[in-house]
Protein backbone atom coordinates (compact mmCIF):
# COMPACT_ATOMS: atom_id res chain seq x y z
CA UNK A 1 0.00 0.00 0.00
CA UNK A 2 2.74 2.17 1.16
CA UNK A 3 4.73 1.13 -1.79
CA UNK A 4 1.91 2.86 -4.25
CA UNK A 5 1.75 5.86 -2.72
CA UNK A 6 5.09 5.98 -2.95
CA UNK A 7 5.39 4.93 -6.71
CA UNK A 8 2.27 7.21 -7.49
CA UNK A 9 4.12 10.41 -5.83
CA UNK A 10 7.20 9.84 -7.92
CA UNK A 11 5.09 9.36 -11.14
CA UNK A 12 3.65 13.01 -10.10
CA UNK A 13 6.80 14.67 -9.49
CA UNK A 14 8.38 13.35 -13.06
CA UNK A 15 5.30 14.47 -14.97
CA UNK A 16 5.83 17.78 -13.17
CA UNK A 17 9.52 18.21 -13.55
CA UNK A 18 9.27 16.63 -17.75
CA UNK A 19 6.04 19.54 -17.86
CA UNK A 20 8.40 22.29 -16.20
CA UNK A 21 11.15 21.60 -18.90
CA UNK A 22 8.81 21.31 -21.83
CA UNK A 23 6.80 25.03 -20.79
CA UNK A 24 10.19 26.32 -20.06
CA UNK A 25 11.54 25.81 -23.86
CA UNK A 26 8.50 27.42 -25.54
CA UNK A 27 8.79 30.58 -22.75
CA UNK A 28 12.42 31.04 -24.17
CA UNK A 29 11.56 30.36 -27.51
CA UNK A 30 9.07 33.14 -27.88
CA UNK A 31 10.65 35.40 -25.46
CA UNK A 32 13.49 35.01 -28.72
CA UNK A 33 10.83 36.11 -31.25
CA UNK A 34 9.29 38.80 -29.55
CA UNK A 35 12.81 40.27 -29.25
CA UNK A 36 13.65 39.98 -32.76
CA UNK A 37 10.38 41.94 -34.01
CA UNK A 38 11.21 44.45 -31.74
CA UNK A 39 14.31 45.05 -32.66
CA UNK A 40 12.98 45.51 -36.63
CA UNK A 41 10.42 48.12 -35.58
CA UNK A 42 10.80 51.10 -34.20
CA UNK A 43 8.18 53.42 -34.82
CA UNK A 44 7.93 56.91 -34.23
CA UNK A 45 3.86 57.83 -34.35
CA UNK A 46 2.71 61.51 -35.08
CA UNK A 47 -0.47 62.72 -35.95
CA UNK A 48 -3.11 65.24 -35.58
CA UNK A 49 -6.87 64.66 -34.18
CA UNK A 50 -9.58 66.52 -35.29
CA UNK A 51 -13.31 66.68 -35.25
CA UNK A 52 -16.11 68.30 -37.79
CA UNK A 53 -15.40 71.58 -36.87
CA UNK A 54 -11.18 71.87 -36.74
CA UNK A 55 -8.63 70.52 -34.57
CA UNK A 56 -9.27 69.24 -31.28
CA UNK A 57 -6.46 69.88 -28.48
CA UNK A 58 -6.23 68.22 -24.71
CA UNK A 59 -7.62 64.18 -26.50
CA UNK A 60 -5.81 61.49 -25.22
CA UNK A 61 -3.76 59.64 -26.58
CA UNK A 62 -2.99 56.16 -24.93
CA UNK A 63 -1.20 52.58 -25.53
CA UNK A 64 -3.36 49.98 -24.64
CA UNK A 65 -2.65 48.00 -21.98
CA UNK A 66 -0.62 50.91 -20.76
CA UNK A 67 -0.52 54.35 -19.41
CA UNK A 68 2.22 55.56 -21.38
CA UNK A 69 0.72 58.24 -23.73
CA UNK A 70 0.19 61.58 -25.10
CA UNK A 71 -2.12 64.56 -25.18
CA UNK A 72 -3.02 66.39 -28.79
CA UNK A 73 -1.89 70.01 -28.46
CA UNK A 74 -3.89 73.35 -29.26
CA UNK A 75 -3.26 72.34 -33.04
CA UNK A 76 -4.75 68.90 -32.29
CA UNK A 77 -1.05 67.44 -32.96
CA UNK A 78 0.57 65.01 -30.84
CA UNK A 79 3.98 62.91 -30.67
CA UNK A 80 3.95 59.27 -28.95
CA UNK A 81 6.57 59.81 -26.52
CA UNK A 82 7.63 55.98 -27.18
CA UNK A 83 8.21 54.11 -30.30
CA UNK A 84 5.71 51.72 -31.35
CA UNK A 85 6.01 48.52 -33.48
CA UNK A 86 3.07 46.84 -35.45
CA UNK A 87 0.34 45.38 -33.85
CA UNK A 88 0.38 47.96 -30.91
CA UNK A 89 -2.91 49.50 -30.29
CA UNK A 90 -3.40 53.50 -29.67
CA UNK A 91 -6.53 54.47 -27.92
CA UNK A 92 -8.21 57.81 -28.40
CA UNK A 93 -10.39 59.12 -25.88
CA UNK A 94 -11.64 62.96 -25.36
CA UNK A 95 -14.86 63.75 -22.98
CA UNK A 96 -18.04 63.56 -24.97
CA UNK A 97 -16.77 62.24 -28.63
CA UNK A 98 -16.53 58.57 -29.21
CA UNK A 99 -13.53 56.55 -28.65
CA UNK A 100 -11.45 55.10 -31.08
CA UNK A 101 -8.78 52.30 -31.21
CA UNK A 102 -6.02 52.20 -34.01
CA UNK A 103 -3.91 49.32 -34.60
CA UNK A 104 -0.07 50.47 -35.90
CA UNK A 105 0.84 48.85 -38.89
CA UNK A 106 4.67 48.64 -40.30
CA UNK A 107 3.77 51.74 -42.00
CA UNK A 108 2.57 53.60 -39.86
CA UNK A 109 4.11 56.87 -39.05
CA UNK A 110 1.21 59.95 -39.10
CA UNK A 111 -2.35 59.51 -38.27
CA UNK A 112 -5.19 61.38 -39.20
CA UNK A 113 -8.08 60.84 -37.35
CA UNK A 114 -11.66 62.30 -37.29
CA UNK A 115 -13.12 62.00 -33.97
CA UNK A 116 -16.94 61.80 -34.02
CA UNK A 117 -19.43 63.34 -31.03
CA UNK A 118 -21.20 61.11 -28.77
CA UNK A 119 -25.00 61.36 -29.31
CA UNK A 120 -26.68 61.56 -26.25
CA UNK A 121 -29.61 63.03 -24.26
CA UNK A 122 -29.15 64.75 -21.26
CA UNK A 123 -31.41 64.76 -18.27
CA UNK A 124 -31.19 64.33 -15.12
CA UNK A 125 -33.18 63.95 -11.69
CA UNK A 126 -31.63 64.07 -8.26
CA UNK A 127 -31.76 61.88 -5.55
CA UNK A 128 -33.80 63.32 -2.04
CA UNK A 129 -34.59 61.85 1.29
CA UNK A 130 -37.23 64.47 1.72
CA UNK A 131 -40.17 63.00 2.68
CA UNK A 132 -42.86 63.16 0.29
CA UNK A 133 -46.07 65.47 1.30
CA UNK A 134 -49.45 65.35 -0.18
CA UNK A 135 -51.25 68.74 -1.11
CA UNK A 136 -53.72 69.31 0.81
CA UNK A 137 -57.02 71.54 0.19
CA UNK A 138 -57.33 72.80 3.72
CA UNK B 1 -31.24 16.28 -7.19
CA UNK B 2 -28.98 18.25 -5.46
CA UNK B 3 -28.04 19.85 -8.89
CA UNK B 4 -31.98 20.49 -10.57
CA UNK B 5 -32.04 22.60 -7.16
CA UNK B 6 -28.99 24.69 -7.69
CA UNK B 7 -29.76 25.03 -11.27
CA UNK B 8 -33.21 26.48 -10.44
CA UNK B 9 -31.98 28.38 -7.80
CA UNK B 10 -29.54 29.92 -9.82
CA UNK B 11 -32.32 30.62 -12.72
CA UNK B 12 -34.57 32.09 -10.58
CA UNK B 13 -32.26 34.43 -8.25
CA UNK B 14 -32.06 38.26 -10.22
CA UNK B 15 -28.24 39.18 -11.06
CA UNK B 16 -27.79 41.48 -8.01
CA UNK B 17 -24.69 42.07 -5.67
CA UNK B 18 -25.19 39.16 -3.71
CA UNK B 19 -23.58 37.09 -6.58
CA UNK B 20 -20.53 38.52 -5.79
CA UNK B 21 -20.75 38.11 -2.04
CA UNK B 22 -17.43 36.00 -2.22
CA UNK B 23 -15.63 39.01 -3.26
CA UNK B 24 -14.22 41.70 -0.61
CA UNK B 25 -14.54 45.35 -2.31
CA UNK B 26 -11.92 46.85 0.24
CA UNK B 27 -8.71 46.75 -2.31
CA UNK B 28 -11.16 47.96 -5.49
CA UNK B 29 -12.21 50.95 -2.94
CA UNK B 30 -8.56 51.85 -1.79
CA UNK B 31 -8.03 51.85 -5.44
CA UNK B 32 -10.61 54.73 -5.68
CA UNK B 33 -9.89 56.64 -2.90
CA UNK B 34 -6.22 56.64 -3.64
CA UNK B 35 -7.19 58.44 -7.38
CA UNK B 36 -8.89 61.05 -5.40
CA UNK B 37 -6.88 63.95 -6.58
CA UNK B 38 -6.47 62.71 -10.31
CA UNK B 39 -9.19 64.33 -13.14
CA UNK B 40 -10.89 63.31 -15.80
CA UNK B 41 -8.67 64.98 -18.35
CA UNK B 42 -6.70 61.81 -19.03
CA UNK B 43 -9.46 59.00 -18.65
CA UNK B 44 -7.36 56.43 -20.04
CA UNK B 45 -4.11 57.08 -17.16
CA UNK B 46 -7.41 57.19 -14.46
CA UNK B 47 -8.54 53.92 -15.60
CA UNK B 48 -5.30 52.42 -15.57
CA UNK B 49 -4.57 53.72 -12.41
CA UNK B 50 -7.96 52.35 -10.73
CA UNK B 51 -8.25 48.81 -12.18
CA UNK B 52 -4.27 47.79 -12.90
CA UNK B 53 -3.98 45.92 -9.68
CA UNK B 54 -7.36 44.57 -9.80
CA UNK B 55 -7.94 41.20 -10.80
CA UNK B 56 -11.93 40.41 -11.59
CA UNK B 57 -13.92 42.24 -13.86
CA UNK B 58 -16.52 43.29 -11.15
CA UNK B 59 -13.92 44.26 -8.97
CA UNK B 60 -12.05 46.49 -11.94
CA UNK B 61 -16.08 47.99 -12.04
CA UNK B 62 -16.18 48.92 -8.86
CA UNK B 63 -13.18 50.62 -8.61
CA UNK B 64 -14.51 53.26 -11.71
CA UNK B 65 -18.09 53.33 -10.33
CA UNK B 66 -16.79 54.22 -6.30
CA UNK B 67 -14.07 57.24 -8.14
CA UNK B 68 -17.21 58.21 -10.33
CA UNK B 69 -19.56 58.34 -6.92
CA UNK B 70 -17.30 59.99 -4.85
CA UNK B 71 -15.56 62.49 -6.66
CA UNK B 72 -18.43 63.74 -9.43
CA UNK B 73 -20.82 66.27 -7.97
CA UNK B 74 -24.35 66.39 -8.43
CA UNK B 75 -25.28 70.12 -9.90
CA UNK B 76 -29.17 70.99 -9.08
CA UNK B 77 -28.89 74.40 -10.99
CA UNK B 78 -27.73 72.55 -13.76
CA UNK B 79 -30.70 69.79 -13.51
CA UNK B 80 -33.31 72.63 -12.72
CA UNK B 81 -32.50 74.33 -16.58
CA UNK B 82 -32.19 71.09 -18.23
CA UNK B 83 -35.51 70.34 -16.73
CA UNK B 84 -37.39 73.75 -17.37
CA UNK B 85 -35.78 73.64 -21.36
CA UNK B 86 -37.59 69.99 -21.95
CA UNK B 87 -40.35 70.36 -20.80
CA UNK B 88 -40.68 73.73 -22.53
CA UNK B 89 -39.79 71.79 -26.00
CA UNK B 90 -41.32 68.27 -25.31
CA UNK B 91 -43.50 68.89 -28.36
CA UNK B 92 -40.54 70.30 -30.83
CA UNK B 93 -38.23 67.76 -31.55
CA UNK B 94 -35.83 69.83 -33.60
CA UNK B 95 -35.99 72.67 -30.49
CA UNK B 96 -35.67 69.59 -28.59
CA UNK B 97 -32.76 68.79 -30.16
CA UNK B 98 -30.84 71.82 -30.73
CA UNK B 99 -30.99 72.39 -26.61
CA UNK B 100 -30.18 69.24 -25.90
CA UNK B 101 -26.81 69.62 -28.56
CA UNK B 102 -25.96 72.88 -27.07
CA UNK B 103 -26.59 71.67 -23.30
CA UNK B 104 -24.27 68.46 -24.04
CA UNK B 105 -21.75 71.16 -24.86
CA UNK B 106 -21.99 72.43 -21.43
CA UNK B 107 -22.29 69.76 -19.41
CA UNK B 108 -19.53 68.08 -20.39
CA UNK B 109 -17.34 71.46 -20.21
CA UNK B 110 -18.43 71.12 -16.48
CA UNK B 111 -17.95 67.87 -16.11
CA UNK B 112 -14.38 68.39 -17.52
CA UNK B 113 -13.31 71.36 -14.99
CA UNK B 114 -15.39 71.34 -12.56
CA UNK B 115 -16.28 67.33 -11.99
CA UNK B 116 -19.67 68.51 -11.94
CA UNK B 117 -22.62 66.69 -13.66
CA UNK B 118 -26.17 65.79 -13.69
CA UNK B 119 -27.25 62.00 -14.01
CA UNK B 120 -26.68 61.05 -17.93
CA UNK B 121 -22.97 62.90 -16.97
CA UNK B 122 -22.61 60.05 -14.07
CA UNK B 123 -23.96 57.40 -16.34
CA UNK B 124 -22.30 58.62 -19.62
CA UNK B 125 -18.63 58.69 -17.63
CA UNK B 126 -19.10 55.33 -16.44
CA UNK B 127 -20.05 54.10 -19.43
CA UNK B 128 -16.30 55.89 -20.62
CA UNK B 129 -14.10 54.90 -18.11
CA UNK B 130 -15.98 51.05 -18.35
CA UNK B 131 -14.77 51.17 -21.73
CA UNK B 132 -11.55 52.11 -21.48
CA UNK B 133 -11.37 49.44 -18.85
CA UNK B 134 -13.03 47.14 -21.87
CA UNK B 135 -15.79 46.66 -19.49
CA UNK B 136 -19.86 46.17 -21.95
CA UNK B 137 -21.52 48.95 -19.80
CA UNK B 138 -24.71 50.70 -21.23
CA UNK B 139 -26.32 53.86 -20.21
CA UNK B 140 -29.93 53.13 -19.44
CA UNK B 141 -32.60 55.67 -20.09
CA UNK B 142 -35.92 56.35 -18.59
CA UNK B 143 -37.85 57.43 -15.48
CA UNK B 144 -36.64 57.73 -11.89
CA UNK B 145 -39.13 58.65 -9.36
CA UNK B 146 -38.32 60.62 -6.09
CA UNK B 147 -40.70 62.49 -3.73
CA UNK B 148 -40.08 65.41 -5.24
CA UNK B 149 -40.84 63.90 -8.72
CA UNK B 150 -44.36 65.50 -9.83
CA UNK B 151 -45.87 62.60 -11.65
CA UNK B 152 -48.06 64.71 -13.72
CA UNK B 153 -44.46 66.00 -14.95
CA UNK B 154 -43.30 63.05 -16.00
CA UNK B 155 -43.12 63.13 -19.23
CA UNK B 156 -40.27 63.46 -20.95
CA UNK B 157 -37.88 60.69 -19.19
CA UNK B 158 -36.29 62.63 -16.49
CA UNK B 159 -33.01 60.05 -15.38
CA UNK B 160 -29.98 57.41 -17.00
CA UNK B 161 -28.62 54.80 -15.14
CA UNK B 162 -26.22 52.53 -16.03
CA UNK B 163 -26.19 48.46 -16.79
CA UNK B 164 -22.93 46.41 -16.67
CA UNK B 165 -22.02 43.23 -17.59
CA UNK B 166 -20.06 40.88 -15.39
CA UNK B 167 -19.54 37.31 -16.10
CA UNK B 168 -22.11 37.18 -19.09
CA UNK B 169 -25.05 38.44 -16.64
CA UNK B 170 -26.51 42.21 -16.69
CA UNK B 171 -26.67 44.07 -13.98
CA UNK B 172 -27.96 47.42 -12.74
CA UNK B 173 -26.77 50.93 -10.66
CA UNK B 174 -27.32 54.26 -10.19
CA UNK B 175 -24.16 56.43 -9.70
CA UNK B 176 -26.24 59.50 -9.65
CA UNK B 177 -28.49 58.43 -6.79
CA UNK B 178 -25.59 56.63 -4.87
CA UNK B 179 -23.01 59.88 -4.73
CA UNK B 180 -25.19 62.00 -2.76
CA UNK B 181 -28.68 64.23 -2.37
CA UNK B 182 -28.37 68.11 -3.68
CA UNK B 183 -30.02 70.44 -1.02
CA UNK B 184 -32.84 71.93 -3.07
CA UNK B 185 -33.14 74.94 -0.77
CA UNK B 186 -28.99 75.74 -0.92
CA UNK B 187 -28.18 73.86 -4.11
CA UNK B 188 -25.49 72.43 -2.30
CA UNK B 189 -24.27 69.09 -3.29
CA UNK B 190 -23.60 66.61 -0.04
CA UNK B 191 -21.47 63.67 -0.80
CA UNK B 192 -22.79 60.71 0.73
CA UNK B 193 -22.69 57.28 -0.92
CA UNK B 194 -24.84 54.83 -1.03
CA UNK B 195 -23.87 51.68 -1.31
CA UNK B 196 -27.28 50.15 -2.55
CA UNK B 197 -27.99 51.36 -5.89
CA UNK B 198 -24.47 49.38 -6.63
CA UNK B 199 -25.54 46.16 -8.55
CA UNK B 200 -29.10 45.99 -7.21
CA UNK B 201 -32.05 43.83 -6.95
CA UNK B 202 -33.85 44.78 -10.18
CA UNK B 203 -37.08 43.56 -8.51
CA UNK B 204 -36.94 46.78 -6.06
CA UNK B 205 -34.79 48.79 -8.82
CA UNK B 206 -38.26 48.55 -11.13
CA UNK B 207 -40.31 50.59 -8.10
CA UNK B 208 -38.71 53.89 -8.68
CA UNK B 209 -36.77 53.01 -12.27
CA UNK B 210 -38.70 52.47 -15.47
CA UNK B 211 -36.34 52.14 -18.25
CA UNK B 212 -37.45 53.19 -22.07
CA UNK B 213 -36.24 49.81 -23.46
CA UNK B 214 -38.05 47.30 -21.56
CA UNK B 215 -35.18 44.63 -21.49
CA UNK B 216 -33.37 47.12 -18.79
CA UNK B 217 -35.82 46.08 -16.32
CA UNK B 218 -33.64 42.53 -16.36
CA UNK B 219 -37.14 40.78 -15.31
CA UNK B 220 -37.29 38.99 -18.58
CA UNK B 221 -40.26 37.32 -17.85
CA UNK B 222 -42.31 39.37 -15.75
CA UNK B 223 -44.62 42.56 -17.87
CA UNK B 224 -44.29 46.10 -15.69
CA UNK B 225 -46.07 49.04 -17.27
CA UNK B 226 -45.61 52.20 -16.95
CA UNK B 227 -48.70 52.56 -15.38
CA UNK B 228 -47.74 50.26 -12.13
CA UNK B 229 -44.56 52.22 -12.35
CA UNK B 230 -46.40 55.66 -11.61
CA UNK B 231 -48.43 54.00 -9.02
CA UNK B 232 -46.02 52.52 -6.91
CA UNK B 233 -45.09 53.57 -3.26
CA UNK B 234 -42.36 56.55 -3.42
CA UNK B 235 -39.05 54.88 -2.03
CA UNK B 236 -36.08 56.33 -0.37
CA UNK B 237 -31.77 55.44 -0.68
CA UNK B 238 -32.63 53.66 2.34
CA UNK B 239 -34.76 51.38 0.70
CA UNK B 240 -31.73 50.11 -0.93
CA UNK B 241 -29.75 49.89 2.23
CA UNK B 242 -32.15 47.54 4.21
CA UNK B 243 -34.33 45.69 1.45
CA UNK B 244 -34.21 43.32 -1.18
CA UNK B 245 -37.38 43.84 -2.59
CA UNK B 246 -40.71 46.12 -1.64
CA UNK B 247 -43.55 43.06 -2.25
CA UNK B 248 -46.53 45.03 -0.47
CA UNK B 249 -48.61 47.33 -0.96
CA UNK B 250 -47.63 47.33 -4.27
CA UNK B 251 -50.13 51.15 -4.51
CA UNK B 252 -49.09 54.35 -3.12
CA UNK B 253 -52.09 55.99 -2.91
CA UNK B 254 -55.15 53.81 -0.52
CA UNK B 255 -58.76 54.17 0.07
CA UNK B 256 -59.56 51.92 3.68
CA UNK B 257 -62.70 51.89 5.62
CA UNK B 258 -62.25 52.58 8.97
CA UNK B 259 -60.38 49.85 11.06
CA UNK B 260 -59.84 47.49 7.80
CA UNK B 261 -56.76 46.17 7.96
CA UNK B 262 -53.82 46.99 5.86
CA UNK B 263 -50.29 44.77 4.80
CA UNK B 264 -47.05 45.28 4.33
CA UNK B 265 -44.47 43.16 3.00
CA UNK B 266 -40.80 43.81 2.56
CA UNK B 267 -38.03 41.13 2.07
CA UNK B 268 -35.08 42.74 4.51
CA UNK B 269 -31.16 42.63 3.34
CA UNK B 270 -29.95 41.76 7.11
CA UNK B 271 -31.55 40.81 10.49
CA UNK B 272 -33.66 43.74 12.09
CA UNK B 273 -34.90 44.42 15.51
CA UNK B 274 -38.64 44.76 15.24
CA UNK B 275 -39.06 47.40 17.89
CA UNK B 276 -37.13 49.33 15.10
CA UNK B 277 -39.75 49.50 12.88
CA UNK B 278 -42.10 52.67 13.08
CA UNK B 279 -44.60 54.83 11.04
CA UNK B 280 -44.63 58.30 10.77
CA UNK B 281 -48.24 59.48 10.19
CA UNK B 282 -48.75 62.84 9.03
CA UNK B 283 -52.59 64.01 9.31
CA UNK B 284 -52.25 67.48 7.71
CA UNK B 285 -51.91 68.83 11.11
CA UNK B 286 -49.32 67.07 13.28
CA UNK B 287 -46.70 64.00 12.83
CA UNK B 288 -47.25 61.30 14.88
CA UNK B 289 -44.89 58.79 14.93
CA UNK B 290 -45.82 55.45 15.83
CA UNK B 291 -45.33 51.60 15.97
CA UNK B 292 -47.39 49.12 13.39
CA UNK B 293 -50.35 47.38 14.84
CA UNK B 294 -48.55 44.18 14.08
CA UNK B 295 -44.95 43.64 13.26
CA UNK B 296 -43.23 40.31 12.78
CA UNK B 297 -40.67 38.31 10.89
CA UNK B 298 -40.50 35.21 8.50
CA UNK B 299 -37.26 34.30 7.70
CA UNK B 300 -35.68 37.27 5.86
CA UNK B 301 -39.73 39.25 5.22
CA UNK B 302 -40.81 41.89 7.22
CA UNK B 303 -44.57 41.51 8.13
CA UNK B 304 -46.28 44.71 8.68
CA UNK B 305 -50.42 45.41 9.33
CA UNK B 306 -52.00 48.28 10.29
CA UNK B 307 -55.98 49.86 10.77
CA UNK B 308 -56.65 53.24 11.52
CA UNK B 309 -59.54 54.18 13.74
CA UNK B 310 -60.15 57.67 12.82
CA UNK B 311 -61.40 59.43 9.70
CA UNK B 312 -58.80 61.54 7.54
CA UNK B 313 -56.10 61.50 5.21
CA UNK B 314 -52.90 60.28 5.88
CA UNK B 315 -48.85 60.64 4.69
CA UNK B 316 -47.80 57.41 6.43
CA UNK B 317 -43.73 56.88 6.20
CA UNK B 318 -41.93 53.82 7.31
CA UNK B 319 -38.85 54.17 9.32
CA UNK B 320 -36.47 51.30 10.31
CA UNK B 321 -34.39 52.76 13.06
CA UNK B 322 -33.57 56.29 11.83
CA UNK B 323 -34.12 54.99 7.56
CA UNK B 324 -36.59 56.10 5.76
CA UNK B 325 -37.70 53.58 3.97
CA UNK B 326 -41.06 54.04 1.67
CA UNK B 327 -44.06 56.50 1.80
CA UNK B 328 -47.99 55.79 1.31
CA UNK B 329 -50.77 57.85 1.40
CA UNK B 330 -54.46 56.39 3.09
CA UNK B 331 -57.33 57.70 2.88
CA UNK B 332 -59.65 56.47 5.68
CA UNK B 333 -63.14 56.36 5.86
CA UNK B 334 -66.55 54.77 7.97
Amino acid sequence: MKKQTFKKITLLLGIMMFSALFSNSIFAQSKVEATTSKAQQNLIVKGKVTDDKGALPGVNVVLKGSKVGAVTDENGEFTFPQSLSSGDVLVFSYLGYNKQNITIDAQTTYINLLMSDNVIEIMGAPSTDKPYKSKRSH
Amino acid sequence: MRYLLLFIFAFQSHAQISDFDHIDFSKADQMASMCKNEGLDNMPKLVYNLTSNLDTDVEQFRAIYMWVCHNIANDYTLYLKNKRKRNKFKNDSTKLRVWNENFKKVVFKKLLKQERTICTGYAYIIQELAKLANLDCEIVHGYGKTSMTNINELDPPNHSWNAIKLNEKWYLCDPTWASGIPDPETNFFKFEYNNGYFLSNPRLFIVNHFPLDKKWTLLENENHTFEEFLDAPILYGKAYTNLKEHAKPKQMHHLLQKNEKVQFKYELIKAIDTKSVSFLIDNGFNNIKTAPNSVHLENRFLILEHQFDTNGFYDVHLYIGDDLISTYTFKVKS
